[in-house]
């Protein structure tokens, strides 16, 4: 969700510009920017990274809603134990995928996870090199989330506790950094591999694979989609689910909810113990159109 | 409504000292073509003389682009605008404001002031025709209280210039 763009669902906000207008070329412009503004204040009411909610919360949602939705979140309520929400600023994707994996890590304490990682972040970050990327624009992001993931290992003079991880996700300092973080090493795997990525690409854009990645991946507060999930889900070898929560009903009656694995492609799989585990998905992101939060399976 | 007048702007943060500290070594290293840069005890606002590429319109012209940092530089964009008097071009309004998606909505950490400069200069050699934008004066009229470009909701309608 991108608060800042015209919401043209609720018919509230609409505008055109003139034809040789480069800018909002309304009436009243000051009005429009205030609108702009309040909406902006709004998203930012809510945290980056929400607490930990009940799954009731979500039904709350809905409670004068849709008949589908509520069915869908009953079935979801037998799976998932909870909810955590991010701010809808166009990061939530990403913002998601941080705190679910430095969480994972956390609690999980795994060593063979870390080293795999940072074996993984050191490819992103000669693949910016190679794609002729100057070191100066990417290293502050790259030593940011390092230093997180050192964070989150226990037992040191350094390491931070769950709920100290939850006050750096609320800090723009961090927060912020670790998301421009993920913002480029997707933009390097897309580059890397813009052969496999191009006809996603065109499908979405019509855009050249620099022009994406320029446009719609390094800014901060552009949505993510298939392509930017696929895209960091295969660099970092980290498989993601992404539940669908939406209006379409199944087939034969029944209500079902759908969900997406993105199993990385590179066969590079955390916890490859063999164990059956393998591609079951640590991370899982409940999708409602335009935007993602966090799931917490029971 | 909020306006940024410079006076008001917050100093640099660390980070944001340390990210154009580089880029100015950089610079000095590597300068772009067509620009100079004499280095001020200024880090948070930089102004660059941009000279007209040879074989376009503003061949041997000289502008200054006044770059000023935000508190929270490179995460924000920096803003750009031309010193006057800026150059007669269909993107470039006569209070110096600039009409290029990647000094707003478009900005990322992963430009710098030295591929900002290439952009606009690129804009610049590309244009046909030297002239304001149509609606230059109801524009800049409504720039008059001070109001930075970057808190104008730009229209990005035409790639061609």
């Amino acid at each position: 969700m991108r608060n800042k763009e015209p919401v043209l669902d609720d018919g509230e906000v609409e505008y055109e510009a003139g034809p040789e207008s480069c800018w909002g070329n309304f009436e009243d412009d000051d009005v429009m920017q205030q609108q702009f503004s309040i909406q902006d204040d709004e998203a930012k009411k809510f945290p980056f990274v929400g607490d930990k909610e009940p799954l009731s919360s979500l039904a709350a949602e809905y409670q004068s809603g849709s008949p589908i939705l509520l069915e869908k979140i009953k079935v979801l309520d037998q799976q998932y134990a909870a909810i955590r929400r991010t701010r809808g600023d166009g990061n939530c994707f990403f913002r998601g995928f941080m705190f679910s994996y430095l969480e994972h890590v956390l609690e999980a304490q795994d060593s063979a996870e870390i080293d795999r990682i940072k074996a993984n972040v050191e490819r992103s970050r000669n693949a910016l090199q190679t794609l002729g990327y100057p070191e100066l624009t990417f290293e502050d992001f790259f030593t940011l989330f390092l230093e997180q993931l050192e964070d989150v290992i226990q037992g040191k003079e350094t390491s931070i506790s769950p709920e100290e991880l939850v006050l750096r996700s609320r800090d723009q300092s961090v927060s912020d950094y670790v998301v421009m973080f993920f913002r480029f090493v997707t933009s390097a795997e897309i580059q890397k591999r813009s052969e496999f990525f191009e006809p996603f690409i065109m499908g979405l854009s019509n855009t050249t694979v620099e022009q994406f990645c320029k446009s719609a991946v390094e800014p901060m507060g552009e949505e993510s989609d298939h392509v930017h999930i696929t895209a960091i889900s295969d660099a970092l070898g980290i498989p993601i689910r992404v539940v669908y929560l939406d209006r379409s009903s199944c087939d034969t009656g029944g209500v079902s909810v759908n969900h997406h694995d993105f199993i990385p492609a590179a066969g590079d799989l955390p916890s490859a113990r063999g164990s059956s585990e393998k591609n079951n998905p640590f991370i899982t992101l409940l999708y409602r159109p335009g935007h993602y939060d966090i799931l917490y399976p029971k | 409504m909020t306006s940024s007048s410079n006076s008001s702007r917050k100093t640099l943060s660390k980070i944001a000292c340390n990210r154009l500290q580089k880029e100015l070594v950089e610079w000095q290293a590597n300068p772009p073509t067509g620009f100079n840069y004499k280095v001020s005890d200024n880090l948070q606002r930089w102004v660059i003389e941009v000279i007209g590429a040879p074989g376009t319109l503003y061949a041997n012209e000289t502008y200054k682009l006044q770059v000023d940092f935000p508190e929270h530089y490179p995460m924000e964009a920096p803003q750009v605008i031309f010193m006057n008097p800026a150059p007669m071009h269909p993107h470039i309004y006569s209070n110096g404001h600039i009409c290029l998606d990647i000094l707003y909505d478009s900005w990322s950490p992963a430009m710098t002031v030295s591929s900002v400069c290439i952009s606009i200069l690129s804009m610049l050699s590309s244009s046909t025709v030297k002239q304001r934008p149509e609606d230059n004066d109801r524009y800049v009229k409504n720039c008059r209280n001070g109001r930075s470009p970057k808190e104008t909701r730009w229209w990005f309608h035409d790639d061609k210039v």
